[in-house]
């Protein structure tokens, strides 16, 4: 895909988040100033003074047709506003968050390209020897497990039975750990069977054959000419990787109590906290647009035919 | 169960009486333990940090102790001296004179004075909260030390509200130009180290506080909002105070080798609102069916597993208030039934009840944010099921109810309401059941609703206090017997707070009245 | 919900090899646990007769009984997997949630391929300016996690099944999409279809007996894998409590509340956590996973169309 083609995409996105998150505010019109003092201010304070105040502060009555364009104009000048709830500047909180989300997302994907790929190479220099079988069957139970269960079984195994790390929590390099192999297993039992793929079809080539031929090693076969090919499927998978990883996180953060982007959009959604959806949501499409951008790139770097 | 509370409620009494002295030695014998002071609490509780503005999250900074308010209470509801040292009251009780205690420091540097606490007490009083309700004139700072509130019409409880989280005092550095905190500088025993909105906090002992210096140093806290996920935490020993235990991990932790479980009873209590307007709750027998037909003790011991059920609406730990004679709401199906049948509300050909061609169908709003208020609401479901009543159960936010209770759209609302919110329950009963004929009741409390001279009969009391009935009985057990008559809202069961204690840790209390973790108090263990 | 990554990789289909819908062993298993889940869904209440909603709240937790009388003289229905926290039966319960998430999971699937493959065939047959919007929309909805979709659209929508399917349908149909358009842009260039259409036979014909062929294989494995995404998102949903509301039974909601109780009893949760994981499993496996991971060349031109 080209750039043009891209900067349109990252367009709709921005135009397709802001609708919706102006359909979000409108749907219940009455109901967002109740939900914005229920958010600021808790069950046992919130009352009908309460959600005055939020109503008088925020304006929430006054909303003509001429509003949505308003709306537009400011997410277009990426305006987001901020937080109903805390008052802070979404911009601040999204910074804050995202940084989290991202070190463990950067974590999970480290450990899933240490367990993954060369896992799915050894299967697949030899398809249909016992790893590749065995390696097929932890994947398929992999990917049928969802990721809550599999978050409860490794704080059940590692942290309460055998009290090797942290259950849930924040702040120290140990508290990564956890959550990061949660988001990682998943994620490494597809790269394998990528890797896996790509080896065996790697394999059965014939220049694969004639440097084998030629008299090359298992080993310098696959660094001067397998890497290359198997590179390519993964790299592009690992850009496409960050969407499952985002949506892993609003579940594993949520368990793990890590105060992260997944974790805030979840509350914002809850709390009807409007400008936090639109922003959370804008940063993870658009995040998404500009990976692929970079993918191509370096898929191109890879693979230079077929660039003019 | 039982025993355990009961032992757990005498362990927080004897902290409490004989904290202070042993204090002392605790901690100078624990002075040459480095290892020990400067080991880092950790608290894991439920409650995000929204803000540092009071409103927000003040409760949170006043359990951390890094804020402190003009009065305080003890475990057994008495006002006990906090940065004022003495109040008096006027003989016409129209001016309440606070003298405030000297050579309190602000974490900032800045000195407490009558000046300072009336600027907070006046941001305060400009927010939504409990203190617009107080009839108060002006607040006015007599001198360095005494700050004066002129009321226009009397009012004991005022002592009592001024204990409040929202009534805080704060430094005037913490303030910007709209009277909105953006930072928390107290004068509690801890100051804020760092804060990291919305899940944690660190706090770090305040060397210049006025009072005992604590032996727990540091202590960070931690908001984890599911309940599975703080017990994991609790069991696998990460942390040392766990605040807010479901009833499933409890009878789990309770065997846990690492950590050991507390309960306090405390003034919450699960309520079924029931709208007073819909034509069926209208009448009283009708909501007195809806009350026979709760099986309080299953719920209490299957879902909850407390020992029993609510009999009244005040726990008997909120005393004057909670009658022990009132007749104990109790479960009967057959009553229940010929109450409906009496009220011409017969059961139909499918099974539910109506009358003149209207179905006895009704919606139950309820919240996820306590777990064990949905299951609470499935047991209703069946249980009002059985005498013929349809509900359609609505989790979703709390919100809904107050917002239902103003459009009138509201059937019945299940949840948990904190009922000293002020430590002198007062406060919450006259906003929750007081009103007026137009708009009777409150948000959190009876709707549709009203009973002037049970409205006069609490005014009076919140002006003069409770002394005696000439024959001899006490008002506020009186006004709940009014409630338990006319059931505006129906109680379900009565709280306990639960929390599991890590064995570093010795002598934790638990704080009834929800306001403190009791940080200062707590020791390590040798 | 992986729909992005399988999207991706769409099959190329040339019109001279026709692929085969072939049943290897993996599939077959697959089809008989999907198969054997969807008739306990459908008879299990008719083997054996019973309430999912009815609480026996002293039985809560307690393992299997037979059918038997109580004090009150009336009968108790037996519950041959026990009981859950409130005294329900498992066994009904679990019934009725595979029903309920499988009817969901089903619905979203059903709605997301004919809306999917009929715009997809829409923009291959008339190109232009059609495609280039049709391919925009597809591609931005890609951009947007599939899970924030369905949790806008279930706030703008009160949370209710509707609102689970329309969300889960709004993310299942661009997966559709995209491969229906890439077959359909070979195969309506090819000789056969514009000797039909010059034969005169319509719109209808020309789908059943040249596009259908062609795409059927690739469009049952997408939906296979559909279903099992739309499965695990109602599940995580649940989790999120953003699911289905009580008192109705669902698999990711029953594993949700049973989970304090996993330690008192773990049985009790492995149940829904079993049936849900064979399901999930059977899904996958019939899918194959040559839709799923295909070659290299396949995925580096997925991934630029």
């Amino acid at each position: 895909m080209n750039l043009p083609s891209r900067l349109l995409q990252l367009l709709m996105v921005v135009l397709m988040v802001g609708g919706t998150s102006y359909l979000m505010m409108q749907s219940l019109p009455g109901d967002a100033a109740w939900r914005i003092a229920a958010g600021r201010y808790g069950y046992d304070a919130l009352d009908a003074a309460a959600a005055a105040s939020v109503r008088a502060e925020l304006g929430l009555e006054a909303q003509g047709g001429l509003h949505f364009l308003y709306w537009l104009g400011d997410i277009l000048r990426l305006e987001l506003g901020t937080s109903l709830i805390s008052g802070e500047s979404v911009w601040v909180e999204i910074r804050h968050q995202l940084g989290n989300s991202l070190s463990l997302a950067g974590a999970a994907l480290g450990i899933s390209l240490l367990i993954g790929p060369p896992l799915g190479l050894l299967a697949g220099l030899r398809a249909g020897g016992w790893l590749d079988r065995s390696l097929l069957a932890v994947c398929s139970l992999l990917r049928a497990t969802p990721q809550f269960l599999l978050a409860l079984v490794l704080i059940l195994l590692i942290s309460v039975e055998m009290g090797l790390l942290p259950a849930a929590g924040h702040g120290e390099p140990q508290h990564f750990i956890l959550p990061a192999m949660t988001l990682a297993l998943g994620l490494a039992a597809v790269s394998a069977r990528l890797a896996r793929d790509a080896m065996a079809a790697v394999t059965q080539t014939a220049f694969h054959d004639f440097a084998r031929w030629k008299g090359l090693s298992n080993a310098q076969t696959f660094w001067r000419h397998g890497l290359r090919h198997v590179a390519l499927p993964l790299v592009t998978y690992l850009g496409l990787q960050f969407v499952t990883l985002v949506e892993g996180v609003v579940v594993i953060e949520s368990i793990f109590g890590w105060p992260g982007i997944g974790h805030a959009l979840v509350h914002a959604i809850f709390s009807r906290d409007v400008p936090m959806v639109q922003g959370t949501a804008l940063v993870l499409g658009v995040g998404f647009v500009v990976i692929n951008l970079l993918v191509d790139l370096l898929g191109r770097q890879l693979d230079p035919r077929g660039v003019k | 169960m039982a025993e355990q509370i009961t032992c757990w409620l005498g362990m927080t009494l004897m902290v409490l009486g004989l904290g202070m002295p042993q204090a002392v030695k605790a901690s100078a014998q624990s002075s040459g333990d480095e290892q020990a002071t400067s080991r880092r609490l950790e608290i894991v509780a439920p409650f995000d940090i929204k803000g540092a503005d009071p409103l927000l999250s003040g409760i949170l900074f006043q359990r951390m102790q890094v804020v402190e308010t003009l009065v305080e209470v003890d475990a057994t509801g008495e006002l006990q001296p906090g940065l004022a040292t003495v109040w008096k009251v006027s003989d016409d009780g129209l001016e309440w004179r606070f003298t405030l205690r000297s050579g309190v420091q602000f974490h900032d540097g800045s000195r407490l004075d009558a000046e300072v606490a009336r600027q907070s007490l006046e941001i305060a009083r400009a927010k939504p909260g409990i203190l617009k309700s107080v009839p108060i004139e002006r607040i006015v700072a007599a001198d360095d030390h005494t700050l004066v509130i002129a009321l226009s019409e009397p009012f004991a409880a005022l002592p009592a509200y001024l204990a409040d989280y929202r009534q805080q005092i704060l430094a005037p550095a913490s303030f910007d130009e709209s009277g909105t905190a953006q930072q928390v500088i107290g004068t509690g025993p801890y100051r804020m180290l760092r804060m990291t909105p919305p899940l944690s906090l660190e706090v770090t002992a305040f060397e210049d506080y006025w009072g005992e210096q604590p032996e727990v140093r540091q202590a960070r806290y931690q908001a984890v909002s599911r309940a599975e996920g703080r017990a994991l935490i609790a069991e696998s020993g990460d942390a040392d105070f766990t605040y807010g235990l479901d009833p499933a991990s409890r009878q789990r932790l309770s065997k846990s080798p690492r950590v050991t479980l507390a309960a306090a009873a405390t003034p919450r209590t699960m309520l079924l609102k029931v709208n007073a307007n819909h034509p069926a709750f209208q009448d009283p027998d009708v909501r007195r069916a809806l009350s026979l037909a709760i099986d309080r003790t299953a719920i209490a011991q299957v879902v909850l597993r407390y020992p029993r059920g609510a009999s009244q609406l005040f726990p008997p730990m909120v005393e004057g208030w909670h009658d022990p004679a009132l007749p104990e709401l109790h479960q009967d199906v057959f009553e229940a039934r010929a109450l409906l049948d009496a009220a011409g509300w017969t059961v139909g050909e499918d099974g539910v009840r109506q009358k003149d061609g209207q179905r006895l169908a009704i919606s139950l709003i309820t919240f996820s944010d306590r777990p064990e208020l949905p299951l609470v609401a499935t047991v209703l479901e069946r249980q009002f099921h059985a005498i013929g009543i349809q509900t359609r159960l609505d989790i979703t936010n709390f919100s809904a109810i107050p917002a239902g209770h103003h459009d009138g759209s509201l059937d019945m609302a299940l949840f948990a309401r904190n009922l000293a919110m002020v430590p002198d329950p007062i406060g919450n009963v006259l906003s929750d059941y007081a009103g007026t004929p137009e708009a009777p009741g409150g948000d959190w409390g009876a709707m549709g609703w009203f009973d002037a001279d049970f409205t006069a009969e609490l005014e009076r009391m919140a002006r003069e206090g409770y002394e005696p009935t000439p024959e001899g009985q006490d008002p506020r057990a009186q006004a709940s017997g009014v409630i338990q008559q006319a059931l505006p809202v129906i109680p379900i069961a009565w709280y306990y707070q639960n929390l599991a204690i890590s064995h570093r840790l010795q002598r934790a209390q638990v704080d009834p009245w929800e306001r403190s973790f009791g940080l200062s108090e707590l020791r390590w263990a040798p | 919900m992986n729909q992005v990554v399988e999207g991706l990789a769409p099959q190329r289909v040339d019109a001279v090899r026709r692929p085969r819908l072939d049943w290897p062993l993996r599939r077959v298993i697959g089809a008989a646990i999907v198969a054997s889940l969807v008739l306990l869904a459908l008879l299990g209440n008719l083997v054996i007769p019973g309430d999912p909603l009815e609480q026996h709240l002293y039985r809560a937790l307690q393992g299997a009984d037979a059918v038997g009388v109580s004090d009150a003289g009336e009968v108790i229905t037996s519950a041959p997997l026990g009981y859950d926290h409130l005294g329900r039966s498992l066994y009904h319960r679990l019934v009725a949630a595979l029903g309920l998430s499988l009817s969901i999971a089903a619905g979203a699937v059903i709605l997301a391929a004919f809306s999917g493959i009929s715009l997809g065939l829409l923009a291959a047959g008339r190109g232009g300016w059609a495609e280039r919007l049709l391919s925009l929309v597809a591609d931005s909805l890609l951009a947007l996690p599939g899970l924030l979709l369905v949790l806008m659209v279930s706030v703008i929508l009160p949370s209710t099944p509707l609102a689970l399917w329309l969300g889960l349908s709004l993310v299942l149909w661009v997966e559709f999409f995209r491969l229906a358009r890439a077959t359909g842009r070979s195969v309506l260039a090819s000789p056969g279809v514009e000797a039909s259409r010059l034969l005169g036979f319509g719109a209808w014909y020309r789908f059943r007996h040249h596009l259908w062929p062609e795409m059927a294989p690739v469009m049952m494995t997408a939906m296979a894998f559909g279903m099992a995404n739309a499965l695990m998102a109602i599940a995580a949903l649940g989790f999120v409590h953003v699911g289905i509301p009580e008192p109705t039974p669902e698999l990711g909601t029953m594993m949700v509340e049973l989970l304090p109780y996993w330690r008192e009893a773990p049985f009790a949760l492995l149940t829904p956590v079993l049936v849900t994981f064979l399901l999930l499993l059977g899904l996958l496996l019939m899918s194959g996973s040559k839709a799923r991971t295909s070659t290299a060349a396949d995925t580096l031109e997925g991934a630029r169309p």
